[in-house]
């Protein structure tokens, strides 16, 4: 059995016997992650432009805990370790990038920690958890705040030594503070748009995030369902039930303000955490977009995003469940 | 608009062969024909060790029950019959014979005695029953049971030249070089089931021969191509059907229950010919290709020859392989004998590197990314399915209609996490059914002993 050909190649002595299929996709989970990077790249970029580098040293902590959280937990609980996959790195961008620039340097290790292993690791790790880990360590960092709510204004480039009271100084009111009252923020559309305002750190540039989202679309990681279902019942509810007399300019700014491109495109796909099939994840979307506007219009915080996704998220099995195909062959009106 | 179906995916087509005339395998010093090469029952040998053999010579028989005869492939001296195990480790009795190389004829080779128009269906089923016809396309159900089930219950005549498979290009060199006998077949076929109207089904990455065929077929209203989105599992005869009548053939059942038969493109040349010529099929075209072959073609390979055979006869191996495949490498089976015999149902040979294959680790997570969702032809959830099957909750598996699995294999295919998702769902399968037999036969038992009390 071992003769050898010209090539040198030799017939094995052993070949391998495995089901079929016997090829594969070249995507693995580690390529759609860092697709998910890659996405998010330029919002982070015009992050750190108009937030200065406090900005950057946020998001570099928030990854840095999450990366690590993951691997100090995997070692020892003895699991295998699978920070090479690069969701945890994901995990902690989204987390960093949901935060203000101003925030203390603890709480975005604190809820790194939090998000990978509270939120992640203690229901079995990537693809189990019913939370968006790093929404839920959002939510978590709610418990500090005031320092949640404090947002410094575009281009007041904070020092990575900032003390509270440098902060104070150039604090400013997001455009959802005004739209929680029924004002138009006071900026301008297309400052709104190239995300020249008070934020998150990379919740701001709307077209930016489109950008990454449309990335992400050609590529096939995400489906325009829950992004297009979440944001259109956002744009509906608000037309029917505007709080300003020009309707358009209420709509649009509701729109474009706080986490709803971000969280819609990026956050509410999660995979883990969203339902599976294109009829789920169109009622998911809606459901998002409903709870987002009433806790914008009726909620305690300005912003409702975090809040409406992870409540969809606990829906997300059900979901599923009511929104199973049908099978191929069986029943419809195609048999005669 | 090109012909298609809700799910399936795009896969890596890997056609290198497409331009590869098909070139005739010299029948080798020794062949060893199975004479197991269908679905049904086994041929008993008809011939002893010592005897001679003449090409295309019966040299096993069914006797009772579901099956086709095997014929020499070469003339020559039979070395032997010997019990050898298949690509699924059945042992198989198998008729070895030393080729002599006089290629003498055996008399039984003759052309069919009445014209086409004067044939009945009887006659016709019966020519390609002593043909030893069975599909070619990989299923090898015997061709001539499949003709007279469909007889009086079909509309429909689909022969499947989708070749959706990545590496196989033996269908479209044979639509490329052999047009009329795939057209004349067609027209055996159409007599046989009584028909008017049969559709050639072809992807539309094969649109050369989609050219040839309409040039054969001008004069003929009879026939029709159907082009087919390029996308797996397009040839499997449930999409195929459905994508061009909008009929969909639940698992389970035949395609003659909604109407449709549905022959290999292969499968109807070889009745041209065995109607032609009266040669019974002893030969095919097999794609040998892979990484590891030296110079990838397709051959026409007398049955019996060895993959080795074959391999040789494509220049030899350039990479050590780890697997060599018989058929495509979506649903084809790995094999562990690399001078096992090629058959009626060998499409292909493929002989793939380490990099090549799929890995079979086993510990990766499913992310939910829905791919298998999305691609599942028959609209399951292979998600749901292999995480049932993997935790053996074989109920919930049944109520999520895990038995409609077709095991193309597209969720495995597409799955970033690596998870074995068509492996899992194929041994689930396994249990469920020899679970619900078992409770058949216990139902059954217990209604004997009602009646007996």
């Amino acid at each position: 059995m071992n003769d050898k050909n010209p090539s040198g190649a030799s017939y094995p002595e052993l070949l391998t016997v495995s089901p079929s299929p016997h090829i594969r996709h070249s995507d693995t989970t580690r390529s759609v992650m860092t697709d998910v990077i890659i996405a998010l790249v330029p919002a982070l970029i015009w992050g750190v432009i108009c937030f200065g580098p406090r900005a950057a040293l946020v998001v570099i902590l928030s990854v840095a805990s999450c990366v690590l959280a993951e691997y100090v937990f995997e070692k020892i609980t003895h699991r295998k370790v699978t920070i090479g996959d690069c969701s945890a790195a994901v995990t902690g961008l989204l987390l960093g990038l949901s935060l203000s620039s101003s925030v203390p340097y603890y709480m975005p290790v604190v809820g790194g920690v939090f998000a990978i292993v509270v939120a992640k690791q203690l229901f079995g790790g990537i693809g189990k958890n019913f939370m968006n880990p790093a929404l839920a360590a959002r939510v978590f960092l709610f418990a500090w705040p005031s320092e949640m709510n404090k947002f410094v204004k575009p281009f007041s480039r904070l020092s990575l030594f900032a003390s509270g009271a440098d902060v104070d100084t150039v604090a400013t009111a997001t455009p959802l503070v005004s739209l929680k009252t029924g004002a138009l923020p006071d900026v301008s559309m297309t400052e709104l748009i190239l995300g020249e305002v008070g934020g998150c750190i990379g919740e701001v540039s709307v077209v930016l995030l489109l950008l990454g989202a449309a990335y992400l679309l050609c590529r096939r990681v995400i489906s325009w369902h829950i992004p297009v279902s979440y944001i259109g019942v956002v744009a509906l509810l608000t037309v029917l039930f505007p709080r300003n007399a020009d309707t358009g300019s209420f709509v649009l700014s509701q729109l474009f303000s706080g986490g709803l491109v971000i969280g819609a495109f990026f956050m509410a796909t999660d995979y883990s955490t969203s339902p599976i099939t294109n009829k789920g994840k169109l009622i998911f979307g809606a459901l998002c977009g409903a709870l987002t506007v009433l806790i914008r219009y009726f909620g305690g915080y300005p912003e409702g995003v975090s809040f409406a996704i992870l409540i969809a998220n606990s829906l997300v099995y059900y979901i599923d469940r009511v929104t199973l195909p049908r099978v191929f062959g069986k029943g419809g009106a195609a048999n005669g | 608009m090109a012909y298609t179906f809700k799910g399936g995916s795009r896969v890596v087509e890997h056609k290198n062969t497409k331009d590869s005339p098909i070139e005739k395998l010299p029948a080798p010093k020794m062949v060893a024909i199975p004479l197991s090469q269908h679905i049904g029952a086994p041929c008993a040998p008809t011939v002893k060790a010592g005897d001679e053999v003449l090409r295309g010579q019966v040299i096993g028989e069914v006797k009772n029950g579901l099956g086709c005869p095997v014929h020499s492939s070469v003339s020559g001296v039979v070395r032997g019959i010997v019990s050898v195990n298949d690509a699924k480790a059945t042992p198989v009795m198998t008729v070895v014979i030393e080729n002599d190389g006089l290629d003498r004829l055996s008399p039984e080779v003759r052309p069919f005695e009445k014209k086409l128009s004067e044939a009945t269906t009887e006659d016709i089923i019966e020519l390609v029953r002593r043909a030893g016809i069975s599909g070619m396309g990989g299923a090898t159900f015997p061709t001539y049971a499949k003709i007279s089930s469909a007889v009086d219950r079909v509309d429909r005549l689909i022969i499947n030249c989708a070749e959706c498979e990545p590496f196989i290009t033996a269908n479209h060199r044979l639509m490329l070089e052999r047009p009329h006998e795939i057209i004349n077949g067609t027209k055996i076929l159409l007599k046989a089931l009584g028909l008017r109207d049969a559709y050639i089904a072809v992807e539309n990455n094969k649109m050369d021969a989609v050219a040839k065929l309409e040039e054969k077929i001008a004069q003929s209203k009879m026939i029709h191509v159907c082009i087919m989105k390029t996308k797996y599992p397009q040839g499997d005869e449930r999409q195929l059907i459905y994508a061009i009548t909008g009929k969909e053939l639940p698992a389970g059942k035949l395609p003659a229950d909604v109407g449709c038969v549905v022959f290999n493109a292969e499968t109807c040349a070889a009745i041209y010919r065995a109607f032609a010529t009266g040669m019974p099929l002893i030969e095919r075209v097999v794609t040998v290709d892979g990484d590891c072959v030296q110079k990838p073609r397709n051959v026409l390979a007398p049955i019996g020859a060895s993959y080795r055979d074959l391999i040789e006869f494509c220049g030899g191996l350039k990479k050590t392989p780890e697997k060599i495949i018989n058929g495509g490498p979506m649903m084809g089976a790995a094999q562990w004998n690399i001078d096992g015999p090629v058959t009626k149902g060998t499409s292909a040979v493929l002989v793939l590197s380490k990099e090549m294959c799929a890995d079979t680790e086993q510990d990766h997570s499913c992310i939910r990314c829905g791919r298998c969702v999305r691609n599942c032809p028959m609209h399951l959830m292979p998600n749901y399915l292999a995480l049932f099957a993997r935790h053996g909750k074989y109920d919930d598996a049944d109520k999520y209609d895990i038995l409609s699995c077709v095991e193309c294999g597209t969720c495995s295919y597409n799955c970033p996490a690596h998870v074995p998702i068509v492996q899992y769902i194929r041994a689930a399968k396994g249990t469920i059914k020899a679970q619900k037999s078992a409770e058949r036969a216990k139902a059954k038992e217990n209604a004997a002993n009602i009646t007996v009390n």
